[in-house]
């Protein structure tokens, strides 16, 4: 009896995996996203999800792609690079014929490496570690721009319109914040501003105040901290409990209102946030209509740039597959370098992708956070 | 001055490492059992109180600091019953199975309890409301500042640790609870009803840990459903380094760790401050293995 069983499911696990790819070649067309639905980055991955849902279904009432409707497979990497690798290999398992993903630049660096392997379209709408595409992965790219470029605007205005002199940079040890760090650093340096502070805490703590009294304690014009909100926001509120004077300028990752919420509005109120455009400052109709219609579908606006460029990297990949009339990694990826030029997306104009994957041009801008806990365009941006 | 700060910064990281240790330190000392799921209650303590002081703040006038009382009565209660409870359905039953069984219990216990609080409030961070506890502070030898809010933090939880060191020092059912962390066979032969102190052990353990979950909220402002994890492994730490099973112990080892971590920090750097910590406990591990205070665990074979 036991060695029937198990001849019968030795059978059925040789032919199972020849069932299911069969359903593959015709049915949907099946697109992965990988975002943190857990964790601490759970709020960008859950409107990640939202976003790029809404297309997909907008996608599917119209038709679908191909005259095939979109499948979209999510799978929750938690922001951890080890879940982002094992659910990398899900999706390509799964059959997806492109990825969107992942939030964080510490989850997509190890998963951008199975994608590669499994020649896939990537896309990443967030990941801005500088490093992810200089691995000459031919079919990676972002919707983001690079935190290079962020780097040298944060310097720009630190010293074109805050005046800086002596400055503090602050990161978390994470790829995307230390990056960030080490390019500001680098241009501020190259301009003659004086890095004075240079260190990390670690984002699983909620203690900042020892860091904050040797900050406190070191003259500085400005500090950029270049972390996530959650802990920026900790930051904030223990230096106005500890009653220092800090002029705090933020990277694009807290530029996030929750921010302001862990923070308390008094704490953070003059804090300066580098960032891409918030949804509701991108003046293009295209974004428009987007945040019009996530606003109809969820009852309030997407909150995150992130969000929109979730959504953006779904955009292009549907635009490449609809483009070519495949759904060839190979040839969607050449399409993208080569060929698509001066789209008019969701996140603003998308001039085209440079050989090594990276989104060409730049938008980003300073907002600072003012009395009523809004984030507003600072009037002065540097040249 | 700066020095000064830093301990200032330190004792209140303490303080909190200490409350969440009492919780380890009282299960290991009758169970010899690492209650994983300490940690996630402690946690649902900051979600609960959250829940509890929206609605009172709904139902009672505003912008008073008192109306924090009733959400602490709701919370410690609560907590204390679910701590019970989880004695109930996940160790009793397994109280013979021996040692692995029940820790792998508690781990799952652990987990349930965080996905239940992400499922049920959400994976972004909560805020407790701003204003709601007293602001301000005022300025110490010099430079050197403490706020309102870190002299209650201090105030609340010396309390809170001294009430129960008297609790089990004093009382027939401390003097019970000392008599069944020795041997639970003896002290049923003497008449204690051996079930009934553990069950006050997950009564007392848990409540404390849900206050010091909300105060904790009270005190940063924002948290999420990892709190308990971070948490609890520091308290864990804590109560081993004072000498787990000993409540002195661990609120020596909490304010400890607090304060070298915080050094370590203030001095070094951040990110360095967990190498440091962690060396020194290996250190005082090496020669005192028991932990600092720990000795009645030592004869215990």
């Amino acid at each position: 009896m036991f060695k029937k069983l198990a001849l019968l499911f030795f059978v059925l696990t040789l032919t199972l995996p020849t069932l299911v790819s069969c359903g593959q070649e015709k049915g949907t067309i099946k697109i992965g996203l990988e975002a943190p639905l857990t964790g601490d980055y759970a709020y960008e991955g859950q409107g990640f999800e939202k976003a790029v849902r809404l297309l997909v279904d907008q996608t599917n009432e119209a038709g679908g792609l191909l005259g095939r409707q979109v499948e979209l497979i999510v799978e929750d990497d938690a922001g951890d690079p080890t879940q982002a690798a094992l659910v990398a290999q899900r999706l390509v398992d799964a059959g997806v014929v492109a990825v969107i993903g992942a939030y964080n630049s510490t989850a997509t660096e190890p998963a951008s490496e199975i994608y590669n392997e499994a020649g896939l379209l990537h896309i990443t709408p967030s990941s801005t570690a500088t490093r992810l595409t200089q691995k000459g992965f031919k079919r990676f790219f972002r919707v983001c721009f690079l935190d290079d470029r962020q780097g040298l605007f944060a310097a720009k205005f630190a010293k074109d319109v805050l005046g800086v002199q002596n400055f503090g940079i602050l990161h978390d040890n994470s790829t995307y914040a230390q990056g960030l760090a080490e390019h500001t650093k680098r241009y501020a340096e190259e301009m003659g501003i004086n890095v004075a502070f240079y260190d990390a805490i670690n984002p699983e703590d909620t203690d900042f105040t020892p860091i904050l009294t040797n900050i406190g304690a070191a003259d500085l014009d400005a500090v950029y901290f270049t972390g996530y909100h959650a802990q920026g926001g900790l930051l904030l509120k223990q230096t106005g409990e500890l009653g220092l004077d800090i002029t705090w300028m933020m990277g694009n990752a807290c530029n996030n209102p929750e921010l302001i919420q862990i923070a308390g509005l008094e704490n953070a109120v003059g804090t300066y946030v580098t960032t891409e455009p918030l949804p509701k400052d991108l003046e293009y109709p295209e974004a428009q209509q987007f945040v019009a219609d996530f606003e109809a579908a969820y009852g309030e606006p997407p909150s995150s740039v992130w969000w929109q460029m979730a959504g953006e990297a779904f955009n292009v990949i549907r635009y490449a597959i609809e483009q070519t009339k495949s759904t060839d990694s190979k040839v969607l990826a050449e399409f993208l370098h080569n060929e698509a030029k001066d789209l008019n997306g969701i996140t603003g104009p998308i001039l085209g992708w440079d050989e090594k994957g990276d989104r060409l041009g730049t938008i980003h801008v300073a907002y600072v956070i003012d009395e009523n806990g809004e984030f507003v365009l600072h009037p002065e941006q540097p040249e | 001055m700066q020095f000064i700060q830093q301990m200032i910064n330190g004792i209140t990281i303490g303080a909190f490492y200490a409350l969440v240790a009492l919780g380890y330190t009282m299960v290991y000392g009758v169970l010899k059992l690492i209650n994983f799921a300490h940690g996630d209650l402690f946690m649902w303590g900051a979600y609960l109180g959250l829940t509890s002081l929206n609605v009172v703040l709904g139902l009672v006038v505003q912008g008073s600091a008192w109306c924090i009382l009733p959400a602490v009565v709701v919370v410690m209660t609560t907590v204390a019953l679910a701590g019970v409870l989880v004695e109930r359905v996940a160790y009793r039953p397994l109280r013979t199975a021996g040692r692995l069984a029940p820790v792998i219990s508690a781990l799952g216990v652990a987990f349930i309890l965080q996905s239940l609080a992400r499922n049920i409030y959400g994976a972004s961070y909560k805020t407790y409301p701003n204003g709601i506890t007293p602001a301000g502070g005022f300025s110490i030898a010099g430079s050197a500042r403490v706020s309102v809010m870190q002299i209650i933090v201090l105030v609340v939880s010396f309390l809170l640790m001294g009430a129960l060191y008297l609790f089990i020092q004093r009382t027939r059912i401390g003097t019970a609870m000392r008599a069944v962390s020795l041997n639970h066979d003896v002290s049923r032969l003497m008449g204690i009803d051996v079930n009934r102190i553990i069950a006050v052990v997950f009564l007392i353990g848990p409540g404390l840990g849900g206050v010091a979950g909300m105060i904790v909220g009270l005190y940063y402002g924002s948290f999420d459903f990892t709190l308990g994890w971070t948490y609890g492994l520091k308290a864990f730490i804590a109560a081993i380094l004072g000498g787990i099973g000993n409540i002195p112990g661990a609120m020596l080892g909490g304010m400890l760790l607090g304060i070298i971590e915080t050094l370590g920090s203030g001095y070094i750097s951040p990110q360095w401050k967990d190498v440091i910590a962690y060396v020194i406990l290996i250190v005082i591990l090496i020669f005192r293995p028991t932990g600092l205070l720990g000795e009645r665990v030592a004869e215990k074979v």
